[in-house]
């Protein structure tokens, strides 16, 4: 693993999804209540947050808040949950079928490719510098069995494919990286990012390291401004992968967005991952990255091949949760009795 | 649900709403919280225990006692690396606690630096105090010799349909990893497990924090709240962890009945008292989790204390 990977592909771990209960109860009941037979896309909001244990990643997490509010507004989350540091906000589609047949049916190539459009389109137009979140856009399809209380389900996570891939420099903890100094500056840093409110839920950020060690974490939109007086700027995300040997799912956009928005094919990024809920340097990783693409590549008509549908314990199908037992009416006059 | 239990909760709940939340302190008197001190524990655990957050879970069933941001506490993903009722095995065949002392039959036991539990017939479990001043707990190893029996045929699902696919993804940059339910990492490093998000609420009647546990699969898909059990230790087990309703999440969730809780509580702050340690209210919370790490031994949730426990009053 660590710093052995001189030239190889670099390869990403991808993204896991979960779902809380909470949401197949309240798409129950904006189903029967509001949405009916529409099988219009829904937005959603998906929550992440870094690798908080070292043998364990951490997910995409759906929620009851994920989905739209019955009343028709489009979040029901209060003011107080903005900035909560173990829920980053992700923008999302959801699709729900009204039967099992359309919910196979789905064209679901050309679905993964309309939402990596998207963040293709965003690169280009700048609004990633304004809601990072958008490089992690994703997608779920879904068929809610009403009447079996069950729910077929599918997650795509879209990353845009370089072609030829990445390579990896290379890849070692980030506490090998950085002087004694510089590394107590920079968890010091990344602590502080992470409990502020206004910044605690911004995935990507800039880390520059000034020559008089002094770590700063900065916003991708102050690219421009933090190159003076620095010497060296790494480009950080948080990463749900806890891996001592691959970094996670989100730097793959992250990367295509880099190469495409400042022309850099020389890449240095930072995976911050946490233990406990605070920054941990060795779990962390510091990586370098190349990437050489022909010129044409950088054009916005040239939209790249997307992948990123989630297996099911290591198999192309979709996932299925059955809730009878919360949610049949005779069931729980039964376990009521 | 059992008939008894459920005209408990019935009472319970008329009770509830019929007194007015508790505003007089008895945190040391009776080992119970007053909902502003639930308030200021809970602060201070999120404070110090970042993977902990406030959250305030479906507006229907929202308590107006407390305030509408911070009605329950939440840590997710949590990881349980065994069984609880594995690891009780295990513990008794190398032959288990030492009894240090037994005066009423409310002895402290030495550990081996193992999760314990107490030979007793009570349901309150007392946790020995000189294990409170951890630092860092031993992760957890796995005992590779249980998990032989173990399958994943658990989940109802159509996964075996197959595909007329029109997903045709090969992709050099993916990482492929083998797909095998392991409790240590494999040569992948990839770890599945039984994770957790565990909650706590405050109980109005009884006064005191309440866990409540949610489990997943390896998968990460929903356990069924029997297979909950598996991983509370097994005094506990269909005794004092039930499966019931959640006050703020839909569904049904297993949950420690916090009954004896406050008499524990009591008993802990007492110890603390008598050694010239002055407990403080926010510290309440870290001392209610070691408590519970009794309950749940191999669920690997936060409580870590790096700090004092109270204000030493000598």
């Amino acid at each position: 693993m660590a710093d052995s990977g001189r030239g190889t592909i670099l390869q990403f771990a991808p993204f896991q999804s979960s779902v809380d209960e909470g949401f197949w109860h309240k798409l129950s009941s904006l189903k029967l209540n509001k949405l009916r037979l529409d099988d219009s896309p829904i937005p959603i909001t998906g929550f992440y947050a870094p690798c908080s244990h070292p043998q364990l990643s951490n997910h995409l997490t759906l929620l009851a808040e994920s989905l739209p509010d019955e009343s028709g507004e489009e979040s029901s989350s209060l003011p107080a949950s903005q900035g909560n540091r173990n829920r980053c906000p992700v923008p999302g589609i959801l699709l729900n079928t009204n039967t099992l047949e359309s919910f196979y049916a789905l064209d679901k190539q050309s679905l993964l490719k309309a939402e990596a459009n998207k963040i293709w389109d965003d690169i280009y137009s700048g609004k990633v510098e304004e809601d990072t979140s958008v490089l992690l856009r994703f997608l779920v399809i879904s068929f809610a069995d009403l009447k079996k209380w069950s729910f077929h389900y599918w997650f795509a996570f879209p990353a845009l494919v370089l072609d030829p891939p990445a390579t990896l420099v290379n890849l070692k903890p980030a506490s090998q990286c950085f002087t004694s100094e510089e590394a107590e500056f920079l968890s010091r840093a990344c602590n502080e990012w992470r409990s502020m409110s206004s910044t605690a839920d911004i995935p990507f950020f800039l880390v520059s390291v000034g020559s008089d060690s002094i770590v700063t974490i900065r916003h991708l939109r102050e690219w421009e401004t933090c190159q003076t007086n620095v010497q060296k700027v790494l480009f950080g995300f948080y990463d749900p992968c806890h891996l001592p040997s691959n970094p996670g799912w989100p730097l793959r956009n992250y990367l295509a967005y880099i190469y495409l928005r400042w022309g850099l094919g020389k890449i240095h990024f930072f995976c911050y991952r946490e233990n406990r809920g605070f920054a941990d340097l060795g779990l962390s990783l510091v990586g370098e990255a190349e990437i050489s693409l022909s010129p044409g590549w950088r054009n916005h008509q040239n939209m790249p091949n997307a992948v990123g549908w989630e297996l099911n314990r290591g198999k192309k199908v979709s996932r299925c949760i059955s809730l009878a037992k919360t949610m049949d009416p005779t069931r729980l006059a039964v376990s009521a009795a | 649900m059992v008939l008894s239990q459920k005209i408990h909760e019935a009472f319970k709940g008329t009770v509830e709403r019929i007194t007015s939340p508790r505003t007089v302190s008895a945190f040391k008197e009776k080992g119970v919280l007053s909902i502003n001190e639930f308030i200021i524990a809970g602060d201070n655990l999120v404070s110090k225990c970042p993977t902990w957050s406030w959250e305030s879970g479906e507006p229907s069933k929202r308590k107006s006692y407390l305030p509408a941001d911070k009605q329950f506490l939440i840590t997710r993903n949590v990881p349980c690396l065994r069984r609880a009722a594995s690891v009780e095995e295990e513990y008794e065949a190398a032959g288990g606690e030492v009894l240090l002392d037994n005066e009423e039959n409310d002895g402290w036991l030495a550990t081996h630096g193992k999760p314990k539990e107490r030979k007793s017939d009570e349901d309150d479990n007392l946790p020995s105090m000189e294990t409170l001043e951890i630092s860092k707990r031993n992760t957890i190893q796995s005992i590779s010799s249980y998990f032989g029996g173990e399958e994943e045929e658990d989940i109802p699902d159509m996964g075996e349909y197959n595909e007329p696919d029109n997903l045709i993804e090969t992709d050099p940059a993916t990482l492929q990893t083998a797909y095998l339910v392991a409790h240590e990492p494999d040569d992948d490093n990839i770890l599945r497990t039984r994770t957790y998000d565990i909650s706590i609420t405050y109980d109005k009647y009884y006064q005191t924090p309440r866990v409540w546990l949610t489990g997943y699969d390896e998968s990460r898909m929903l356990l069924q709240p029997e297979l909950v059990l598996e991983d509370v230790s097994q005094d506990h087990a269909r005794k004092t962890v039930t499966v019931e309703d959640h006050p703020h999440l839909p569904g049904k969730h297993a949950s420690v009945h916090p009954c004896r809780h406050g008499a524990v509580m009591k008993k802990i702050i007492d110890v603390l008292m008598s050694r010239g340690v002055e407990p403080e209210v926010d510290k309440y919370l870290f001392l209610f989790l070691k408590f519970m790490a009794s309950v749940i031994p191999t669920i690997e949730y936060d409580y870590t204390m790096d700090f004092d426990l109270g204000s030493s009053s000598n």
